[in-house]
């Protein structure tokens, strides 16, 4: 590589006079005309003058400068302006540093002179260092897939790939059942308008059949997930439906000759309160008998039917044969198949807790006691073909109990809110007793939760004389003579035990992630929260997981209700747009690995919040651009210094640190580099200089992209060039944005701590602080006490 | 992982790598080597087999503090041969290598320069010179910085691999065999050309601080350089010169650390234990101070011997800012000697340095021992190069010249490959060499049989009582070498006991086959010159006195089909006029 | 001589199969246990270049005289900057001293 000599424009902005209140700026321009590469040096009094930047340009053009420092106080928006119009005449924007000396503390008045003007002359060396290495730089242009990849046809996924389409984006939507629909296809009515679920579902699914860009893959699990964002490749493994969906016309034969007479698979519910204790005509409505071959679960979309073929009799084929449209193989196997695609949404969805393990309130001890799942299941009988069922409406179900909590809000068992069981609860009473009037609803709750509009929901409830009762049942039995129930509770008004009869409990149960979101979690590498719930960056980025590219919405990522799950898919389908586009932009920022220098221990890559290396065709690892969020990490934990951020590389940095005057306060003073994440940190140190708050003059600044970016060798240059306190300054744990960047920073903080101690130095020279964004006052008395403990450590050794 | 244990000889995978040019030991000169091969042709395919980890292998594993000979302004190549020549008492020396090696010997030192490594200038630019030809560098990077280079520069570096033969077809070299010392694999490289560079023999000799619980490895040169370079060609018939100029030097006492630096650096005086300087007071008709190296090698060990010692480098006289910056020096090069200093509480300014020899080592980059090799680095196994201290024939390299000799033999390699084609794999030496590799791990750890430390520990001993080892003050005798090749003969016949227990033993194993091929050839040497032209370096108590009759060099070949040693002389053929024992 | 590593403070380079010191060492001495922490399989073999020292990024390896040299106890730590380094040395009497240079430069 041919090695460049810089040619540096440099200018010292001093906009009205602001530096040259506190330093000689034509003193300090004479100096720096005569340092190494420096080409043209200059005061200028307006930048925006336009002769000035005429002038720049003419020298770029013809190859008088190559690169600009520019001293002085910029927005970011100025910045962004300068740099853009030079772009124009050819320079690159990344050949531009940015020296503020009123951020460091220059143009304070009240400072001794001669310390600002070594400090000023430090902090001008320091970016002369980084100008001179730096290097153009351009952005990536990746090639990549326009396809979404959702797993999991619920409302979300359905509703989100429906809008996809509309944008002209290709879906393929991923679900392990034969038909799509999810929970939702299962419910009753959805509140407060008491419409039913189907519709909306169905609107969607109209405008997904009219699309030519989406492509449903049912019966299907998603086994392997390669690439990174922009160029995913999914292994989906497709399981036999033994119904060729081309040919069946959903005509029904083959059920009525099946043999099979089993009860419903556990599939869409997970458990079941049926069987041998909840029997009769309740039995039969939770878990309706089924067949071998039947209309595809939990919605009968696709429309082609499918065999549960472990239910099959041996040897028995006989809907292959009566099918008029030989739609039927029986024969048919496993299909593999790769799809590319540039995101990945989840939208897995959840299954109810299961009630059985909260004991005190007998789910599958007695009969009659059922979820509220199977409520929705019986309120929405009478739509499931099976007839009309006089209990239902008889004097046999006409006192019924609800238990709100059942299982949530417990260390024992969720200790979380599902949100929405209450307003379910709601919604069910209301329902109940607006067709049949005469049933008696009783609600046992320890609050009810109907946030926002739903208070409507619990008025309407109360109207119509549903009772509420403020404690839970402390017993349940079953009465063996009559088999109703006998529920004995405090009531609260009288504090004392009251006996309740009822026909039927139903348990408003809590929501935990779906069954298989573990394996999915493992497929994808996606963390999941304690609660086996997928991480996500909630207030800010909800949408997010910890691997680019990869969205969680719905109740996948935590309890909501239907909206809630439809606007999340659509939010996380937005972001996932930015991956959808056919090919991808990456800023040049990303990390680069010397591979001079790696000995591949593979630290980066184990730590990397994001999961974003990869291994090349030697073995080393290297970012994969797409998945790379640039926080630089990798850069910081290197223990070779073998990565380096572009436009920000260790060398440069390096380069800033050892251009320090370490005694730039004088003898007596202490001098401290300070470290300082660009999210928080440094705005907190920022905003502390522009508020005139009392900083102290000791602290220069670097600011850098995160906290962990901050590679130990740095700090160790810092002291070895005689500065006397190192501190990074990053996010509280749960805040930085790049997931954990602080705790790696602290542990090597700590580590290189320990080696200091043994080397005779206080540790707490070297220190890390939390800084959130607006602590400007925090920032000023953490220096203030931080500078008086190094007083009374006297110098760095290493100072000369 | 090196706990494998294998039973079974087809257990062991089989790599086979083609390439054009085979680097054997990816060191100073090794690095050197790749980086001109792949400057001189990109597209040319160079291999290096590795025993260690390139980033910090071989000699220079810690660093330098000088580079010992680079050609300052107002002198020329010539004027460095000449001198070059005095050191060893006039020669003989390959004055044909050693020029040609100092016409290049500059822009090899600037090379690393423009790489990074930090060479000690003053105000005004020019190099700091430490003695007539050392210039001072911080070269505790010097290893990284050239391993990077290697690397960046395309080759394909086989990071822990270990030469064990080389490969040949008839006569000629086609490549060489190893094995993985981490992977167990063996690996046969076929190249159109080899270089070897595997640095010199250390610990043939017993180290005298060498005991049951420390401090084996207390050498001044690096322990895991074991002459395997040189065994691999004295097992294929390769002429070897002059192995009996063994290098011997004053070394700090028991550390056993370099002492240059201080007696070339900062002018230290050798003193004994009466103050006296003993240089000016006993060997100034040699030159006093700057008398030859095996002279100012010996005298410390007369002095012992004759019952004025200990021996010091007085560094009483220096200043603190001198004692600071020759620790400095030392953290460049061997750190280890500060601490050493510090765990005897030792202030220099107060005690001075305390100074003995050395256990004696093989080294062709400081001596001449190794590889005779014709003008293009040529050995004389067609297709089988030498560069670096593997390398006989010109002494006083050190960093610089092993470096441009790396460069010289990439050339030679390079011209001579135009004309190769390579023979089809002859599976049968491949698979009689891999059963001779494994035999050590295939016995197993339960065997009953030797270990190689025994094996090496009594190689060890038996060297340095009967070959003139340190504790025989260098001395020896036509009897004691006859004994010293009877007892090395018998372990050579009790090597099929050798057992290993994981592949770092098999290394440890391989590591004493090697030393004892070379011990012998060595021995061989040592009977043959009787004379004693280089006292220290090689004392024959029978023969105390210099022989014209050997002013040549003394060569030796293994005749593969009878198994001796054949030994025999070339003539030194003067290339640089002048006095030849002048500088 | 002989690297010393810290049990407490290995984290065996997080139980990769090469820790950086093995990776390192010229005389392949270094090596994972059963427990996944660095050891050295034979003290006795060391040539103290120091440098798994140098490249331990947690720091724990310290290099140390063995008796036979020198007397207890000694440190000599090494700590590397991104182009330089400094030494700290304590001697058996607790004085300390301090070295710094640059080991590596930005060639013209």
């Amino acid at each position: 590589m041919e090695k460049v000599v810089p040619k540096i424009g440099l200018f010292l902005c001093v906009q009205g006079g602001r530096l040259s209140r506190t330093i000689d700026v034509n003193a300090m321009a004479g100096k720096f005309a005569k340092a190494k590469n420096v080409v043209r040096c200059e005061v200028v009094n307006d930048v925006w003058d336009p002769p000035f930047l005429d002038s720049i340009k003419k020298d770029v053009e013809s190859s008088n400068i190559d690169r600009i420092m520019w001293v002085g106080r910029f927005t970011q928006h100025q910045i962004k302006h300068i740099e853009g119009e030079l772009a124009a005449t050819g320079l690159n924007v990344y050949l531009h540093e940015w020296c503020d000396l009123e951020e460091q503390g220059i143009g304070i008045e009240g400072t001794d002179p001669a310390v600002l003007k070594r400090k000023a002359e430090s902090l001008v060396q320091m970016s002369l260092a980084r100008t001179r290495l730096l290097v153009p730089l351009a952005p990536v242009e990746l090639p990549a897939s326009d396809a979404l990849l959702i797993i999991g046809a619920g409302v979300a996924g359905i509703h989100t790939a429906a809008t996809l389409v509309g944008l002209g984006k290709r879906v393929h939507l991923v679900e392990k059942q034969s038909g799509v629909g999810g929970k939702v296809a299962l419910l009753s009515r959805f509140y407060p308008r008491l419409c039913d679920p189907h519709c909306g579902l169905q609107f969607a699914l109209d405008k997904l059949l009219r699309s030519d860009l989406v492509e449903f893959h049912t019966l299907s699990d998603v086994v392997s997930l390669e690439g990174g964002p922009g160029n995913f490749e999914a292994r989906i493994k497709k399981r036999p439906r033994y119904v060729n969906e081309q040919r069946c016309n959903a005509c029904g034969a083959c059920t009525a000759v099946c043999p099979v007479d089993a009860p419903a698979s556990l599939a869409l519910t997970g458990e079941s309160s049926a069987g041998p204790v909840v029997s009769g005509a309740i039995g039969d409505l939770l878990q309706p008998k089924q067949k071998a071959v039947h209309a595809a679960i939990p919605m009968a979309f696709p429309s082609a039917f499918v065999v549960d073929r472990d239910l099959c009799p041996p040897g028995c084929n006989e809907c292959e044969k009566k099918c008029p449209a030989q739609a039927v193989d029986l024969n048919q196997s496993e299909e593999d198949q790769i799809l590319r695609v540039g995101a990945v949404l989840v939208t897995t969805g959840w299954d109810p807790y299961p009630l059985s393990r909260v004991s005190e309130f007998g789910y599958q001890r007695y009969p009659r006691i059922i979820s509220n799942l199977e409520m929705e299941q019986l309120l929405g009988a009478d739509r499931l073909g099976l007839g009309s069922h006089p209990e239902l409406s008889s004097a046999d179900l006409k006192e019924i109990g609800f238990v709100q909590c059942a299982g949530s809000r417990d260390e024992r068992h969720l200790p979380y809110c599902s949100s929405v069981c209450c307003s379910v609860t709601l919604k069910q009473a209301v329902h109940l007793k607006e067709t049949n009037p005469e049933t008696n609803c009783y609600v046992f709750y320890i609050d009810v939760r109907s946030p926002g509009f739903d208070e409507d929901l619990y008025r309407r409830a109360r109207n119509l004389g549903v009772v509420f009762n403020r404690e839970l049942p402390s017993r349940v039995i079953s009465n063996p003579v009559t088999g109703k129930l006998e529920l004995q509770v405090i009531d609260p008004a009288l504090n004392a035990p009251m006996e309740v009869n009822l026909d039927l409990l139903v348990l408003a149960g809590g929501m935990t992630p779906a069954q298989g979101t573990s394996d999915i979690a493992q497929v994808l590498n996606l963390p999941q929260n304690s609660y086996g719930f997928f991480e996500s960056h909630y207030q800010c980025h909800p949408e997010e997981s910890q691997r680019t590219g990869i969205y969680v919405a719905g109740c996948a990522r935590e309890p909501m209700k239907v909206s809630h799950a439809i606007e999340s898919g659509h939010l996380a389908a937005m972001k996932a747009l930015s991956f959808l586009e056919g090919s991808i932009l990456i800023e040049p920022t990303y990390p680069v690995v010397d591979k001079a220098k790696c000995d591949q221990c593979k630290r980066c890559m184990e730590s990397c919040p994001f999961s974003s290396f990869v291994f090349d065709e030697k073995g080393f690892p290297i970012p994969d651009l797409a998945r790379c969020r640039q926080c630089g990490n990798c850069m910081g934990l290197c223990p070779l210094n073998a990565v380096s951020l572009g436009h920000n590389t260790i060398k440069q940095m390096a380069a800033k640190v050892g251009a320090i005057n370490p005694s730039f306060m004088g003898d007596k003073e202490p001098t401290v580099l300070a470290f300082l994440c660009q999210n928080d940190a440094y705005k907190a140190a920022r905003e502390a200089v522009d508020k005139g708050l009392p900083v102290p003059p000791n602290v220069i600044l670097i600011k850098v992209p995160c906290a962990g970016s901050v590679n130990n060798a740095l700090v160790a240059d810092a002291l070895s060039n005689g500065i006397d306190g190192v501190l990074v300054g990053g996010c509280q744990d749960g805040q930085c944005h790049y997931v954990k960047g602080n705790q790696l920073v602290q542990k090597r903080s700590a580590d290189l701590g320990d080696k200091l101690k043994s080397m005779m130095i206080d540790p707490s020279r070297v220190r890390f602080a939390t800084l959130e964004i607006r602590d400007a006052s925090k920032y000023v008395d953490l220096m203030q006490s931080y500078i008086a403990e190094l007083r009374v450590m006297g110098p760095n050794p290493f100072k000369i | 992982m090196s706990r494998k244990i294998v039973t079974d000889i087809n257990e062991v995978p089989t790599e086979v790598i083609e390439t054009d040019l085979l680097i054997i030991g990816g060191g100073n000169a090794g690095c050197f080597s790749a980086i001109e091969a792949k400057k001189v042709d990109p597209n040319l395919r160079v291999a290096v087999m590795e025993k260690a980890h390139i980033s910090r292998s071989g000699a220079t594993a810690a660093g330098m503090d000088a580079i010992n000979t680079y050609i300052p302004e107002g002198k020329t190549p010539e004027d460095l041969v000449r001198w070059s020549r005095s050191q060893v008492g006039g020669g003989p020396i390959r004055e044909d290598l050693a020029l040609s090696n100092a016409r290049e010997l500059n822009e090899a030192v600037e090379d690393l320069e423009s790489w990074g490594l930090p060479i000690l200038r003053d105000e005004d630019g020019n190099p700091k010179y430490r003695g007539k030809w050392d210039i001072s560098i911080h070269g505790e990077q010097l290893k990284p910085i050239m391993a990077e280079k290697a690397i960046q520069s395309g080759a394909d570096i086989y990071n822990r691999v270990t030469a064990t033969s080389l490969l040949m077809d008839g006569d000629r070299c086609v490549g060489a065999t190893g094995f993985g010392i981490r992977d167990g694999k063996f690996y046969v490289f076929r190249a159109k050309a080899t270089i070897v560079s595997t640095g010199g023999a250390c610990g043939l000799y017993k180290s005298y601080t060498s005991d049951a619980t420390s401090s084996h490895h207390q050498t001044w040169m690096n322990p895991f350089n074991v002459g395997s370079g040189y065994a691999i060609g004295i097992r294929q018939g390769a002429e070897m010169t002059s192995l009996e100029q063994r290098w011997v030097a004053t070394r700090t006492k028991d550390h056993c650390g370099p002492v240059d630096t201080i007696s070339v650096g900062y002018k230290s005086s050798i003193i004994n234990a009466k103050g006296e300087r003993i240089l000016e007071k006993h060997y100034s008709h040699l030159g006093g101070d700057k008398a030859p190296r095996y002279i100012r090698a010996n005298a410390p060990m007369e002095e012992w011997l004759a019952g004025r010692g200990p021996t010091y480098a007085d560094t009483t006289d220096l200043s603190p800012e001198d004692a600071k910056d020759l620790k400095t020096d030392y953290l460049n090069e061997r750190p280890s000697f500060v601490l050493f200093l510090a765990s005897r509480g030792q202030d220099i300014t107060k005690e001075p340095i305390e100074i003995y020899g050395s256990d004696p080592y093989l080294v062709g980059g400081h001596c001449q021992s190794g590889y005779w090799v014709d003008i293009e680095r040529m050995t004389t196994i067609p297709g089988l190069f030498s560069a670096g201290e593997s390398a006989g024939g010109t002494p006083n390299k050190f960093v610089g010249g092993c470096a441009t000799e790396g460069k010289l033999a990439t050339r030679g390699a390079i011209k001579y490959m135009a004309s190769v084609s390579l023979p089809d794999l002859d599976s049968g030496q491949v698979a009689k060499e891999k059963e001779r590799v494994f035999a050590p791990l295939l016995r197993g750890p339960e065997f009953d049989g030797v270990s190689p430390l025994e094996m090496e520990e009594r190689m060890q001993r038996l060297m340095d009582e009967y070959a003139g080892g340190i504790s025989q003050f260098y001395r020896t005798n036509e009897e004691r070498l006859d004994y010293a090749l009877k007892h090395l003969k018998m372990m050579e016949s009790q090597t099929q006991y050798l057992y290993a227990k994981d592949l770092h033993d098999l290394m440890s194993a391989h590591e004493v086959l090697d030393r004892l091929v070379v011990a012998e050839v060595l021995v061989n040497h040592l009977k043959f010159r009787k004379e004693t032209r280089w006292p220290g370096w090689q004392t024959r108590s029978d023969y105390p006195e210099l022989d014209p009759n050997f002013d040549c060099f003394v060569e030796s070949r293994l005749n593969k089909a009878t198994g001796e040693v054949e030994m025999f002389t070339r003539p030194y053929e003067q290339v640089v006029p002048g006095d030849r024992y002048k500088a | 001589m002989p690297p010393r590593v810290d049990r407490e403070k290995c984290d065996g380079c997080n139980a990769q199969q090469e820790p950086l010191c093995e990776q390192v060492c010229p005389g392949d001495l270094m090596a994972l246990g059963e427990d996944k922490k660095a050891y050295c399989r034979s003290r006795r073999d060391c040539w103290d270049c120091m440098s798994c020292t140098k490249i331990c990024p947690v720091g724990a390896i310290e290099t140390r005289m063995p008796y036979q040299l020198g007397y207890h106890v000694a440190k000599l730590i090494p700590m590397m900057g991104t182009d330089s380094i400094t030494w700290t040395c304590i001697d058996i009497n607790g004085n300390v001293e301090r070295f710094r240079y640059k080991n590596r430069i930005e060639p013209e």
